[in-house]
Formats: structure tokens, sequence, C-alpha cells
């Protein structure tokens, strides 16, 4: 499995989001993508990285797109 | 001390202010409960390693020390980090480090009360902050925060201290509803005046007003403590969540 196939994974597990939406998904875009939801993703996304975020990087995940960057500080190239 | 009922068998516990105290003495009963403990202190000094030495000696665990001054944020983060790099599990964390203050609100700098937050309320979160993190992953976790009697009653003297103390009850309540969907659960024990190092450094007319409010007339002792902390770490206390347990033998 490709990184970029765990990052979706992660995204399709934790909003149920579909493959034509993902990519476009921003913070409370959708309704699952709330707060309570976006501390399920960084769980999930620490756990599939085996990293641990920093709290500034955990505000600034605003975006799919935005995490792919946020990642390549944690050695996590998508 | 209790006798062990091994109730922490293959629980890893965080503990702050390992070296003195309360926290000592928790170290201690956490360990005859079968737990492996990761001792907190500021520096490293040959009798906080000697008793880390016995006590894992003792009771067959293993029990480990890690340093850092909660004045200093960076340190705590990587501090923190170096467990979280090791994959280290951490079950249960017991925020017991705290500074004591007293003194009348006029008598106090605003410096002051900001350096009691620091060590009582913020850096406090910080660690919850880096731990709960761990918990999440694991879908597990039992915080104890060391609160206080006068965090939750209005005492002469202590509007520093007490007000960090109030602020670390709120953070429990309030992140007992955070953290249930990760079943972690947080808690806070709020002591009235134990016999620490900490009550000897009390002026004496404030000490006797505490304990003669007190029904049992006494000071707790730091076993008596740290009882409490060792039934809200473990599954005996499984549906204990958001409460502050007063130890106070009975404030008025």
């Amino acid at each position: 499995m490709t990184n970029l196939d765990k990052y979706n994974e992660v995204f399709f597990t934790n909003f149920q989001a579909n493959d034509s939406q993902i990519s476009t998904l921003t913070y409370q875009s959708i309704p699952a993508w709330d707060s309570v939801g976006h501390m399920g993703l960084i769980a999930s996304l620490e756990e599939a990285f085996d990293i641990m975020m920093d709290t500034d990087d955990i505000i600034d995940f605003s975006s799919y797109e935005k995490g792919k960057e946020i990642l390549k500080k944690y050695h996590v190239v998508i | 001390m209790l006798s062990s009922n091994n109730i922490l068998t293959d629980k890893t516990a965080l503990i702050t202010g390992s070296n003195r105290g309360i926290g000592k003495t928790i170290v201690e009963t956490f360990a005859l409960n079968g737990a492996s403990v990761i001792a907190c202190a500021r520096k490293e000094t040959k009798e906080h390693q000697a008793f880390l030495n016995d006590t894992s000696e003792k009771y067959g665990v293993t029990v480990r020390p890690i340093y850092f001054d909660l004045a200093n944020e960076i340190e705590i983060k990587e501090s923190l980090k170096k467990l979280i790099d090791e994959r280290c599990r951490i079950d249960i964390l017991v925020n017991n480090a705290g500074v004591a203050h007293g003194g009348f609100l006029q008598m106090t700098t605003l410096k002051t009360i900001k350096e009691v937050f620091e060590i009582n309320f913020f850096s406090q979160l910080m660690i919850i902050q880096l731990v709960s993190r761990l918990m999440m992953r694991q879908k597990c976790g039992s915080i104890v925060n060391m609160a206080s009697v006068v965090g939750m009653d209005g005492y002469p003297g202590y509007s520093a201290y007490g007000s960090s103390k109030a602020a670390l009850i709120y953070a429990t309540k309030t992140l007992a509803m955070e953290f249930a969907p990760y079943n972690i659960r947080i808690n806070a024990i709020a002591p009235g005046l134990t016999a620490t190092e900490m009550a000897t450094q009390m002026e004496k007319k404030a000490k006797e007003i505490l304990v003669g409010d007190s029904a049992m007339k006494r000071l707790a002792k730091p076993q008596e403590i740290a009882n409490v902390a060792l039934f809200l770490a473990s599954d005996l206390s499984s549906f204990i969540n958001g409460q502050v347990l007063r130890i106070d033998g009975g404030l008025k």
C-alpha cells in the first residue's frame, strides 16, 4: 500500500467520502469533518503513519491538499 | 502502605512530581500494584534515582525517570516526544506536580500569579495534550489531575494557587467530554492539607484554619491521597469520569 493509498483510506474511513470528492475536501466542508471529526482524522493519520503531529500542524490541517504538505514535515511523502 | 491487589498489572503510568510528597507515594503505590512507572521530576538527584531503583527492585516492575522543568515548554515537549518516538505506551497519567503559593492578592504580583498558572495549569494542559494523543491512538487511558480543595472553596490567601487549581478542575470536566469518545477518562483529586513538605512551608495560622475546618481535625496522609489516585487510575473506577474527588476528612 502506498502512502497515498493509506492517506486516502484514512479520509474514506473517517468521512465516508468517495473518490470524486476526496481531493476537494476542506475542514468543515462536509458535516463529518467538524471539530470532532478532525480529531478522529488526526488520530487515524498519526496511527497510519506512526507520527505525532504538533498542535500548530493540527490546527493548520485545513484541507486534504494542505494535509499532504504538512505530512512532509514528518517525512511522509504522499 | 496497602497490600498489593495488582490492579495495575500490565499498565504503564506516567507520574509527574515523583521525587517527593504525594507523587513519591503514588509511584510506590502504583508499583506495588503492578504498574510500570515513568517517574517525572525536575532534576536528576542521587536520592530520586535510588528511590526509583529500590522501588523497581522491591516490586519487580520497571521504574524509569524522565526529567523536565514544568516551567519550560520546550523541555516538556522534548521529553515526552522521546517517549512517543520510543513507541512507549502510557495507560495512566497522573498530573501531580505543582507549585504551592499562599498570599493575599494585594501582596501577590501579577508575575507570580502567572508563574503559578504556568506550572499548575498551562504545563499540565500541555502534558495532557501530548499524552492524550497517545491514549487516543490506544483508545484507552486514565488521567488523574491533582487539584485542591482550595480550587473548589474560597480560602483567603489562595487567590493564585486556588484559581490555578480551579482552572485545572474546569479543564478536567471539559476534557472528560472531549476524551470520552476515545475511551479516555479524566478525573481530579482535591486533597485538603496533606502532610508533605509543601504543608510545612505554610503559615501556621493558615494551616490551623484548614485543619480546624476538617471534621477529622488532621492533615491527610500522602498514602490516603495515593490510594484515591490508584482507584481513579485503575479500572475499578471505569465509569467515573469528569469528577473531582475531595479527600479532606470532611471539610465544613
